[in-house]
């Protein structure tokens, strides 16, 4: 199992070249249960990752554009008349896959953000009176331009507070981009990929995660984040206890992944910019884009024993 | 064991070896004077060879060497002390060893060693020395030793040598407080053993016996001998006889002390008129007695007026002495007639000076009254050629004779000799007073300093009732040494000082080197003064002042108490129990983190057990095994939830301590 998952996270980072530690946190993420949000430029390897991780953990992969007319009909699903059998069929939407791609969310209206967000929080959809299960795993990956921001509809933060985490890909090192130019299409590689894991052993290391273990004096640890984030000054508000719940969810699956199963205080601090970067805004800014200076602060002056 | 040990032996880093080498320099230059030659030789040698060590030009000396070194050194102390033991030869020797560790400084603890060697011998310059020079010097050779030491610990200064010398000021200054409340305070002991004060016999001063020449030659000296400060106004200098001792003695050529006069007998004597007030602060004579105008008593203890009405200490004076007296100069001394005292005042020798005791009996004839006869005496000093010299011409047999009528030049002590002669051979019993006559008084701090060459020789006679009257012939015949002073007294041969061109004295007729010179030495008496006069008497007096009630025994649980409170303060600050971790698992840590830190590694607060130990095994490669071994355990305890006794993590800790090197201070790092 363990040479499985490593051999995954190889497999993923040889599409996606240098950026290992993105991955690992997708990976963290997806074995957390929790869905991510990736803000970065187009063209940075958004749907690469995506793509990848959905060949990799043998998933199927649907992939929603968002655009200002969507209707949440075009994500979930409609029931169309069948003139054959005089009834209505239900057709499903493309939520209804294991890895679904938002691309672009904060382009839709407020109306269709929110039918993907019930459906990731829910973990089905309720379609005229009728309630469907989504398959499992779910697992969504949202993407969106931090730049142009002209017509879009930004997330509210009772939103972002679904994503477990949020991450930003970055311009790749120059070696990784030079072997990017050299090599092959990393379409041409995505076709090639090969399952590593089926649903089931998915499923069971899912499972594994809760149990990597948390002692008091890690817990002590994260309380003290998420208290100084509640008394400092400079947070606009504090974390909620969901933030903290995905905390210690995402610093568990990252010790998983680092095949311990104990979590130590630097498992907290990996996964710390990731999970509450987009959940914290400073008080001198609170309609700002929030979070890295916040967080920097949290690494550096909360005491980590 | 061996690999513990040679990764304690570190080697010394280059500032802390160029500061050994400086601090040894400050350290020896007091003791330049007094060492024998070879031992600045040999640490001219050490000091290169041990140079060339660094330079791996040369070989740490081996056994075989440091043997023939050893032994060398104690030779040359034998040879040129003529002991072993003894506070001469025990500093030369004592010094030759920190000459010669310097060789054989191979690793931080032998540098250590030479660092504390070092502030023990700046201690022993005191011994020798104990001027305000010195102790300015000393702050700056006790700088250097301290920067060395701080080269040796700091690694963060390993090549800075601005800021080390910088903290070394720095702990001195902050030293200094407590510096002060500990002169204040602290009780002067008297020394549990004592060792032969060195280089007695080099002492000019007064002796007890002289011939008449040895006056003008201690008059060829400009060293101080005392200084005084007067509680009310000072006297006129013409009444400035300050009596060190009288010569009784008189065998033909030489006047000497009567050996009566060690007996301990009170003598007989009344104070009249009025008391003068005074306190004195003598240099080392190497001799018993106090100067001090008479009829002094003073109220230093062991010490007491002696038959002949001088003041002696119970032994010789061998640094200096700080003493009040109180003296009535119109005070009748040994008014009783005794038979000790006609043989002891009327002693001659069988024969010689035919002259003279002719001369004697005429004028016993011709004046009954011995007082008249004095006059007389002193008439003929005055009338007649006598012309007073610091070059007197020698004179063979008879010296008396000789002077008295045919040369006719001498010094104070050739007069007050032939005065005392006359007198004696006359029937009065007299005697010679040797002490110092005047003495410079510098405006600026409103004391009198009397040196060498104020020395003088005066004449006592005794009558009956009104006892022993005090008289200077060589007034009669150069009234300007006893108003002026010698230079004045000598002006027209220029013999004044002629032998040290380099004295400041020669040089008082220059306005502004005078100045100087005064001041310098106002400087000099308020450190004698109010530094080293405090002790004994004037500690009890100050604290009396202060305090009310005073009491030695107080005193030191007082400053018992004081310090143990200061001392628990610090611990308290330092240690803050309060602060003290609960839980015995991050008490081992902290633990951790302390050891950690004296290596220049501290934990940033946010940073993780694991970081911060990836860290130090990073920095510290040879301990990397220990580092992650005390990690794992921590780990396993704190995080896993593993079960396991605190006594194990305290025992990685143990572990890693023991592959640490030693360290006390915290580094800046």
């Amino acid at each position: 199992m363990r040479t499985k998952l490593d051999a995954c996270l190889q497999m993923v980072n040889g599409v996606l070249l240098g950026k290992e530690h993105q991955v690992r946190l997708a990976m963290t993420c997806l074995l957390a249960r929790g869905h991510l949000l990736i803000e970065d430029l187009p063209g940075m390897g958004k749907t690469t990752l995506s793509h990848a991780l959905a060949k990799a953990l043998g998933l199927s992969f649907q992939r929603i554009q968002f655009t200002s007319d969507l209707l949440p009909g075009d994500i979930l699903g409609t029931s169309v008349f069948d003139k054959d059998s005089g009834q209505f069929a239900f057709h499903p939407g493309p939520i209804f896959a294991e890895l679904v791609l938002a691309d672009e969310i904060n382009r839709a209206t407020p109306k269709s953000q929110s039918a993907l967000l019930e459906a990731m929080e829910e973990g089905q959809v309720t379609i005229e009176g009728a309630t469907r299960p989504l398959p499992d795993p779910f697992f969504v990956i949202a993407t969106q331009n931090p730049v142009t921001q002209g017509g879009t509809f930004a997330l509210p933060e009772s939103q972002l507070d679904r994503f477990l985490m949020r991450l930003s890909l970055g311009y790749p090192a120059k070696g990784a981009e030079k072997a990017l130019l050299l090599g092959e299409a990393r379409r041409d590689l995505l076709p090639r990929l090969e399952p590593v894991f089926d649903h089931a052993e998915l499923a069971k290391l899912q499972e594994l995660v809760p149990q990597v273990r948390a002692s008091d004096a890690l817990v002590d640890y994260v309380l003290r984040l998420v208290e100084a984030t509640r008394s400092q000054p400079q947070f606009a508000w504090g974390l909620s206890p969901r933030a903290s719940l995905a905390l210690l969810a995402a610093a568990r699956a990252w010790a998983f992944l680092a095949d311990r199963e104990y979590v130590i205080p630097e498992d907290v601090q990996a996964v710390l910019p990731a999970v509450v970067g987009h959940r914290l805004r400073e008080r001198a800014d609170p309609s700002g884009h929030g979070g890295g200076a916040l967080v920097r602060w949290l690494l550096t002056e909360v005491a980590a024993v | 064991m061996s690999t513990r040990r040679s990764s304690v032996a570190q080697p010394i880093p280059r500032v802390a070896l160029t500061w050994l080498l400086i601090a040894q320099a400050l350290v020896m230059v007091p003791h330049l004077f007094h060492l024998p030659a070879w031992t600045i030789a040999l640490w001219l040698v050490c000091a290169l060879w041990r140079i060339q060590i660094y330079r791996m030009r040369a070989g740490y000396p081996n056994a075989l060497a440091k043997v023939v070194l050893m032994a060398g050194a104690a030779a040359g102390v034998w040879f040129s002390r003529g002991s072993l033991i003894g506070l001469d030869a025990g500093s030369v020797l004592l010094i030759s060893a920190f000459v010669l560790k310097l060789v054989e400084t191979r690793s931080r603890r032998d540098a250590l060693v030479l660092v504390f060697l070092g502030f023990f011998v700046v201690v022993t310059g005191y011994l020798f020395d104990d001027s305000m020079l010195l102790a300015l010097f000393t702050l700056l050779s006790v700088s250097a030793l301290l920067a060395s030491l701080i080269g040796l610990q700091q690694s963060a200064f390993a090549e800075r040598p601005w800021p080390t010398l910088r903290l070394a000021g720095g702990m001195l200054a902050q030293a200094l407080p407590l510096m002060l409340l500990l002169f204040v305070f602290f009780p002067r002991l008297g020394p549990l053993w004592s060792l032969p004060q060195p280089a007695g016999g080099a002492v000019t001063g007064l002796s007890d016996n002289i011939e008449p020449g040895d006056i003008a030659e201690l008059s060829q000296s400009g060293e101080l001998a005392f200084r005084a400060s007067f509680d009310g106004p000072m006297p006129p200098r013409s009444q400035l006889y300050w009596r060190a001792l009288t010569l009784e003695r008189f065998d033909g050529r030489r006047w000497s002390q009567s050996s009566v006069a060690q007996y301990p007998i009170e003598p007989q004597w009344q104070k009249r008129g009025e008391a003068l007030r005074y306190n004195v602060i003598m240099q080392p004579s190497s001799r018993p007695w106090l100067f001090a105008l008479d009829t002094g008593e003073t109220s230093l203890e062991r010490t007491r007026l002696m038959s002949d009405f001088r003041l002696e200490r119970y032994r010789p004076v061998d640094k200096s002495l700080f003493y009040q007296v109180t003296s009535w100069p119109d005070a009748v001394r040994e008014p009783e007639d005794s038979p000790l005292l006609q043989r002891r005042a009327l002693q001659l020798p069988e024969q010689g000076e035919p002259r003279a005791r002719a001369w004697a009996a005429d004028l016993k004839r011709r004046y009954a009254d011995p007082q008249a006869l004095v006059q007389a005496l002193l008439q003929h000093f005055n009338r007649e050629p006598y012309v007073y010299t610091l070059k007197p011409p020698p004179t063979g047999v008879d010296g008396i004779d000789a002077f008295l009528f045919d040369t006719r030049r001498g010094f104070c002590a050739h007069y007050a000799g032939a005065m005392t002669f006359v007198l004696r051979a006359a029937g009065i019993p007299a005697r010679v007073v040797a002490g110092y006559q005047g003495g410079e008084v510098n405006p600026a701090g409103n004391y009198i300093s009397v040196h060498q060459f104020d020395a003088h020789a005066w004449v006592e006679y005794w009558l009956p009732e009104r006892g022993w009257v005090s008289v200077d012939p060589t007034f009669q015949v150069a009234p300007t040494r006893i108003e002026q002073g010698l230079e004045e007294a000598v002006a027209g041969e220029r013999s004044f000082l002629q032998g040290s061109l380099f004295s400041a004295l020669r040089y008082r007729s220059i306005g502004w080197m005078n100045q100087l010179r005064l001041s310098w030495d106002n400087l000099n008496y308020g450190w004698q003064r109010w530094v080293l006069a405090y002790q004994g008497e004037e500690q009890a007096n100050l604290l009396q002042r202060w305090f009310g009630a005073f009491d030695t025994r107080l005193l030191l649980i007082a400053l018992v108490g004081g310090g143990g409170l200061i001392l628990s303060g610090v611990a308290l600050g330092l240690l803050k129990p309060w602060r003290r971790e609960r839980d015995p698992q991050q008490r081992v840590f902290l633990g951790f983190e302390r050891l950690l830190a004296r290596h220049g590694l501290r934990r940033a607060r946010g940073e993780g057990p694991r970081a911060f130990a990836e860290r130090a095994a990073t920095a510290l490669p040879q301990q990397a095994e220990s580092i992650r071994a005390f990690l794992r355990v921590y780990e396993a305890q704190r995080y896993a939830g593993r079960p396991g006794a605190v006594g194990e993590l305290r025992q990685a800790l143990t572990g890693l301590r023991r592959r640490l090197p030693w360290r006390f201070t915290r580094s800046t790092r």
